[in-house]
């Protein structure tokens, strides 16, 4: 509520900004050429000096308020009962604000209800004074930037100056995300490592953290189970499924079908990408899966579960066709139209051309369509914690329950654990692991693609 | 020579080939008609067990232990304020990036890394952007759990990457002579991009944007990282309430026991494809309005 009314006051004080500026600078205006800027770049110029400067105010603020706050709510008489232990404190000083925020809550804590009124008065001095605060800023940066407004003062090339600091930033927010990915695992993991070893955690073939206390907690911490669900189920499975038929319907599509039907079916294919994955979950978990079991226990299979690594992987990979098939579609394309024509015209058929020319030909780019395939595979979570099961097993049998580093990730992450416990942290190792290894596999496949496109230019 | 042509062998053999052939054919075919026809099996039985769930009480109910009170309406307002966010940060600054490193960017070792990382979060798995929104806005940040806040903003993380792809693609098809002409007439660079390249390349970069947001709409598993998942009883009212999602309200009820509830979830899921169906035709519709062939 307090960000948007600020905000808002922020542009409405920018915007007056603009209008003064302009105004003053076409009463400056005295014939063609006797500015360097017109009046509309004087009034931008104005603008951002008077909402970049409130901006920077408001920021600081925010960020040192809360601290201010919390100083003054201890200095109160009354938080002297505070018990000592620092999590204890911010549990009640938790409590205590949104007591403050909503005075229609009932506080557990009678401490908490005691504190709100001096934590209420603290939060309406401070947010008085960051409003003087973000005043101030803004009618200082506005006074200087109002100075500015003369005739031989460049404003375009100052107001542009700033657009492309702007694209600059927004530019590297990118790099920033990457940056905060890798930052992030990497700290947990680290405090994770404290307690478990990275040896066991990496090559260890028992995975029960629900077990895992005291001494032997490196032993319940082994993934490579985890590790082999993944790859089975999405590297092995899926891609059986996902393979033949997406490279299938791309040669058809690019090599047999008329524009007529490519132009319907191609969609339509997309459509099976546009699908959410929780869809392709629950209809996995709804109707394949029961199928499944029911083929499995006809077929003489003793007590088989609903839960299989084959059901999961089966609806992984048909959510992975189109992807295959437009990676292959574009590999197909790109090989030059000469090197089938002349197979056509030696007498081969259109068949034997496509597999003894083209293919080939596009087969870097495949392969490439197929690591980045695989790495969406094994990152893919929906469909694996509604079919897959909870179990880790080393097991090569499909039919069995089998659980993934995604399923585990979920599973580790979406109890009421406290935070720093080595089982949340695990699902950050093993987040760390799936970054990584998707991250080789998308930047060697992103590398094949654009050699292979640059060798057939 | 004509001999060779006329003897039975070749005429076998070329038989054979050109069976083989059929055969090639008829199997690309079978691909296409399988992988379309799980798709029609799949949306069938949605549908089947869902079209009698969908009714006014549906549409405009909240969440509810009792399914037939149970509705979607407080999920999909969940889901329009997560959108609000993820459009409100990933738009802007998609476009603002794809303008920089289309039309400004020098040709450094450093352009090449936003480059790098733009291309590989684009494929970068949603969960670790779960894991990320947890670690950085929930943890460090302390900002409130299950809030469309935090899920829009993890979102537009995610989100954005797509818009840059688009949007330089956009930007690229603009014909180099439309450049030309601004700079010859004396508009500054920036002008040239702001007024003239900018609104050519725009139906593209929305049809970027539209597809790229119609994936985080239908996106579970980051937001499952940051806690979406809370029973939710009533609508939220701001972006700092407790909320759910449309996906996230199909995966609570997938997990319910109560036979009422699978009604519930294959409606739940016609409402999500309806939403996706729109805006993609939404796209489809803007690309083929205003593409312009150069």
């Amino acid at each position: 509520m307090m960000l948007a009314v600020v905000l808002a006051a922020i542009a409405a004080l920018g915007v007056t900004g603009w209008f003064t500026a302009r105004a003053k600078a076409r009463l400056l205006y005295s014939g063609r050429g006797s500015m360097r800027a017109t009046a509309n770049y004087h009034g931008l110029h104005l603008a951002l000096w008077i909402v970049i400067p409130a901006l920077l105010g408001f920021a600081i603020w925010s960020s040192v308020s809360p601290g201010l706050v919390n100083e003054a709510v201890m200095a109160d008489p009354a938080a002297a009962q505070l018990p000592a232990s620092d999590m204890e404190r911010a549990a009640i000083l938790a409590e205590t604000r949104s007591i403050a925020n909503d005075p229609t809550m009932v506080a557990f804590n009678p401490l908490a209800q005691e504190l709100a009124e001096p934590m209420r008065a603290a939060q309406t001095r401070y947010a008085l004074l960051g409003l003087l605060v973000v005043a101030v800023f803004a009618f200082a940066g506005g006074a200087y930037g109002y100075t500015r407004i003369k005739p031989e003062f460049p404003a375009r090339t100052r107001v542009e100056r700033a657009v492309m600091l702007l694209l600059l930033a927004a530019s590297l927010i990118a790099i920033i995300t990457t940056f905060g990915i890798i930052a992030s695992l990497v700290f947990e993991t680290s405090l994770f490592f404290r307690d478990v070893s990275p040896w066991a955690f990496l090559t260890g073939t028992h995975w029960s953290p629900g077990n895992a206390m005291g001494a032997d907690i490196d032993e319940n911490f082994g993934a490579v189970p985890l590790f082999w669900g993944t790859i089975y189920i999405g590297a092995i499975i899926a891609m059986i499924v996902a393979i033949p038929l997406g490279l299938m319907s791309a040669i058809y599509l690019t090599q047999y079908a008329d524009a007529r039907v490519r132009r319907w079916t191609k969609p339509a294919l997309e459509i099976l990408a546009g699908v959410p994955t929780v869809v392709y979950g629950y209809f996995a978990a709804l109707s394949i899966a029961p199928a499944i079991r029911d083929l499995a226990a006809s077929l003489g299979y003793s007590n088989p579960s609903t839960e299989s690594a084959l059901a999961a992987g089966l609806v992984m990979g048909v959510m992975i066709i189109p992807f295959v098939s437009s990676m292959a579609d574009d590999s197909i394309a790109a090989v030059p139209r000469a090197m089938s024509d002349g197979s056509l015209a030696m007498g081969a058929t259109r068949s034997e051309t496509i597999k003894k020319v083209v293919l080939p030909a596009a087969l870097p780019g495949i392969v490439a369509g197929v690591m980045l395939a695989v790495s969406r595979a094994i990152g893919e979570t929906m469909i694996v914690v509604m079919a897959a099961g909870a179990t880790a097993r080393l097991t090569a049998d499909p039919l069995a329950s089998m659980t993934t580093v995604t399923y585990q990730i979920v599973q580790m992450l979406t109890g009421d654990q406290e935070f720093d416990s080595p089982k949340t942290l695990s699902a950050f190792a093993l987040g760390l692991v799936l970054f990584i290894v998707t991250l080789i596999l998308n930047i060697i496949a992103l590398r094949v693609v654009k050699r292979f496109r640059e060798a057939y230019e | 020579m004509s001999s060779t042509f006329q003897s039975e062998a070749f005429g076998k053999r070329l038989a054979r080939r050109h069976a083989a052939e059929r055969r090639f054919r008829l199997l690309g075919l079978g691909a296409i008609v399988l992988s379309l026809a799980f798709l029609a099996l799949l949306l069938f039985i949605m549908l089947r067990n869902g079209l009698s769930g969908i009714s006014w009480q549906f549409l405009t109910g909240s969440d509810s232990t009792d399914p037939a009170l149970a509705g979607v309406w407080g999920a999909t307002k969940g889901s329009l304020l997560t959108m609000l966010v993820t459009l409100a940060i990933s738009f802007p600054l998609g476009v603002l990036a794809a303008i920089y490193l289309e039309e400004f960017a020098p040709r450094t070792r450093w352009i090449e890394w936003v480059e790098v990382s733009i291309n590989n979060l684009a494929a970068v798995p949603s969960i670790i952007f779960g894991l990320l929104g947890l670690a950085v806005f929930i943890n460090t940040f302390q900002l409130p759990r299950s809030a469309p806040l935090v899920g829009g903003l993890t979102l537009a993380l995610m989100t954005m990457p797509v818009i840059v792809i688009s949007g330089r693609n956009a930007i690229k098809a603009v014909p180099p002579s439309i450049r030309d002409a601004a700079l010859a007439v004396g508009a500054s660079e920036v002008q040239t991009v702001f007024h003239h390249v900018l609104p050519l390349a725009l139906p593209g970069i929305l049809t970027g944007t539209i597809i790229g947001m119609a994936r985080a709409l239908g996106e579970t598993a980051p937001l499952l990282m940051i806690g979406m998942r809370a029973f939710v009883a009533s609508p939220p009212d701001g972006l700092t309430d407790p909320s759910s999602v449309l996906p996230m309200q199909i995966f609570l009820w997938s997990d319910e026991i109560d036979k009422g509830f699978v009604v519930n979830t294959s409606a739940a899921i016609i409402v999500l494809l309806v939403f996706l169906l729109a805006m993609n035709a939404l796209a489809i519709y803007l690309r083929n309005k205003f593409e312009v062939r150069w």
